[in-house]
């Protein structure tokens, strides 16, 4: 079996990942770095999976118990704040543990990537995706959990809310790479990564309806991609409309756009990972 | 076809000189832009291989060899330059290369597998083979991180051959592992060899690069010092490294002025740039005296380092110079055969005063022992198999 493998200098970046020999490594290196991440993560230990549900379950418990207790914040309109805030606080957890790990994530690897040749954008995505797909998992289970226990949800809604997270995890998964890449030359970005986080949780209209936005900053708040697809769930699985409608298709375009732009930063500053890591 | 074809290959490494640069080169990364400062690990490297015809790459520390075989593997991309590869290339870059410390043993033979595009099922069906040759038991199912250096060797040398590779690319790692384990490697690596496997080894060893190469590249800073046939290639190294020791090791104390030796002369007798140890060379000094009186001449081989091979002495061997005007006498002296191995040496010679006591002058003339060999050591003994 002999085939050719041209690595040629000043090749552009797209070509990298075009013969079809490299597209099946990156497959069989995805599926092997996933099983591994999923179980060294969450399976390996013996708490890891609990705590992966019981972290957002807790927060969804202290929001609710602060908003509801504390501030009597009340219910927003017909709805449950806790079905309220469940619905959205979730796909948000979600982004920011993917997002975390997943910057962190080449230096686990560094031994391998200085020693082996293959498509490192298979860590990130092994990353991103045991994360998300596991809070997926979580999400359903703690909708149903909540529906049983008699919270006014729309199951049906998940019609709309499962092609919802496909569309994060293709968006969360461009960021991830920058965020990635860009962790390799300069440390201090997992630092910046947290309070940004957390700054951005509240800026997304996660514990509140963006409804109750000042009009002045509102659009600002709108703006905000993860703002739609916040919006989007609560539309499908609190009020049951089931119909997508055409901002999906530009949450899409922005998600496409999202990973395209954090490819082809990971592949511009790959070559030197090698010499940092 | 090339197995393998290097062209004008050239790695450069950015430097890191001030505070703030890292988001500086990054802007530059991005942009697609060169970084300011770097470092030239590797410039102007061309090379071909063919099936069957290994390489031997040979450098001090921080000569390139690692990027360079890097750079084969595939695990860095050159700054400048092609690389062309026809062929599956296994890997055995330093200890546990390629392996994630984290899995165990048996998922880093599957992760080996993926890494080099083999399906699934053909890392399973060699599996087998693997766990077989590396003979670590149970440790197979420990993660990598908990092994030993020789189980790592073991490890990796079991994956690299299982997955015959048209390229072998490989640096020090046979010293490791015990004597069986040892004795395995080398006779598969024959037998890799026999069957037109083809090798590119980093080494310090000269005597493993004659013996399993056919060619040799010395880098030098990152350049490309020599590329050539192995032996001439070991043998300049060697020699460099001889010179290079010498000049750290004292001479003999010499006493300036008085006798001083005006001419030094090395004719080979076999009139080539390098001396043919059949036909020898002769030697030609000339010694000015101050005070009229013959002196007497002190001449002998040294290695490349300055180690004495043979000498001997005008008064040794009671021989009387050749007046050749008021202050100045000639001394000619011929080796008629020398049983010395292919390599670098110096002709010294030194002038004494007519008692023969002090040593007053030092001349060396460098010469080159032609040929090849693998013979060790610096100088022939005669010997004979007596069972044969």
């Amino acid at each position: 079996m002999s085939r050719p493998l041209p690595i040629a200098a000043n090749e552009s970046l797209t070509s990298i990942a075009a013969s079809p020999s490299t597209a099946s490594r990156l497959r069989s290196l995805f599926r092997l770095f996933y099983l591994r991440e999923v179980r060294g993560r969450y399976l390996g230990t013996s708490t890891g999976l609990a705590w992966a549900l019981l972290h957002p379950i807790a927060l969804l418990g202290v929001y609710w118990f602060v908003f509801t207790t504390v501030f009597r914040a009340g219910n927003f309109g017909s709805k449950s704040f806790l079905a309220f805030v469940a619905v959205a606080l979730w796909p948000w957890l979600a982004a920011q543990e993917a997002l975390s790990r997943a910057t962190v994530t080449l230096s686990s690897y560094a031994g391998l990537i200085r020693k082996a040749a293959f498509p490192q954008e298979a860590i990130v995505y092994a990353s991103v995706t045991a994360t998300l797909t596991l809070h997926v998992i979580g999400y359903i289970l703690v909708l149903v959990v909540l529906k049983l226990m008699g919270e006014p949800l729309q199951l049906e809604g998940l019609v709309i809310a499962l092609p919802l997270w496909l569309v994060l995890i293709v968006g969360i998964t461009g960021v991830a790479l920058a965020l990635a890449s860009l962790q390799v030359f300069l440390r201090d970005v997992e630092h910046v990564l947290v309070p940004l986080l957390m700054i951005g949780m509240y800026l997304t209209p996660i514990l509140y309806p963006l409804t109750l936005v000042p009009e002045g900053v509102r659009p600002w708040v709108a703006a905000n991609p993860f703002s739609w697809v916040v919006g989007r769930m609560r539309d499908a699985l609190l009020d049951g409309r089931l119909a997508f409608v055409p901002g999906d298709a530009v949450a899409v375009v922005v998600a496409v756009a999202l990973f395209a732009a954090g490819l082809a930063m990971f592949r511009r500053l790959a070559p030197h990972f090698e010499d940092f890591l | 076809m090339q197995l393998l074809e290097l062209d004008g290959v050239g790695k450069d490494y950015p430097r890191l000189d001030a505070v703030g640069s890292r988001v500086r080169l990054v802007y530059r990364l991005l942009r697609g832009v060169a970084p300011g400062s770097v470092f030239r690990a590797l410039d102007g490297i061309t090379l071909s291989m063919q099936r069957g015809e290994s390489l031997g790459v040979v450098g001090e520390n921080g000569a390139g060899k690692s990027t360079l075989l890097k750079i084969v593997a595939g695990v860095v991309k050159p700054t400048r330059g092609s690389v062309q590869v026809n062929g599956r290339i296994a890997a055995l870059l330093e200890l546990g290369s390629g392996f994630h410390p984290d899995y165990a043993g048996s998922a880093n033979i599957d992760l080996a597998g993926a890494l080099l595009g083999l399906a699934p099922e053909e890392i399973a069906a060699k599996r087998e083979a693997i766990i077989a040759f590396a003979d670590i038991g149970d440790h197979i199912d420990d993660p990598v991180k908990t092994y030993s250096s020789g189980m790592v060797v073991r490890l990796g040398f079991a994956i690299a051959t299982a997955l015959s590779p048209d390229v072998l690319i490989t640096d020090e790692v046979f010293a490791v592992g015990d004597e069986s384990f040892q004795k395995k490697c080398i006779t598969w690596m024959e037998r890799y060899l026999e069957d037109g496997g083809t090798l590119l080894l980093c080494s310090h060893s000269m005597y493993h690069v004659q013996k399993l190469c056919v060619n040799a590249l010395w880098l030098d800073h990152g350049k490309p010092r020599m590329y050539g046939d192995a032996t001439t290639v070991a043998r300049e190294y060697l020699a460099f490294h001889e010179a290079k020791l010498q000049a750290h090791t004292s001479h003999t104390q010499v006493i300036a002025g008085d006798y001083r030796i005006t001419s030094l002369q090395l004719v080979p007798l076999n009139h080539g740039a390098e001396v043919d140890p059949e036909s020898g060379f002769r030697v030609s000094v000339t010694i000015r005296s101050p005070d009229a009186r013959p002196p007497v001449v002190v001449i002998g081989i040294v290695r490349a380092d300055g180690t004495p091979i043979y000498g001997t002495t005008s008064e040794v061997d009671g021989v009387q110079p050749r007046r050749e005007a008021d202050d100045r006498y000639g001394f000619d002296l011929t080796f008629e055969a020398l049983p010395l191995l292919p390599g670098h040496y110096r002709l010294r010679a030194h002038a004494m005063d007519p008692e023969g006591m002090r040593v007053f002058d030092l001349h060396e003339v460098p010469f080159v022992i032609g040929g090849s060999t693998r013979e060790l050591g610096f100088c022939r003994l005669p010997h004979r198999w007596d069972h044969a």
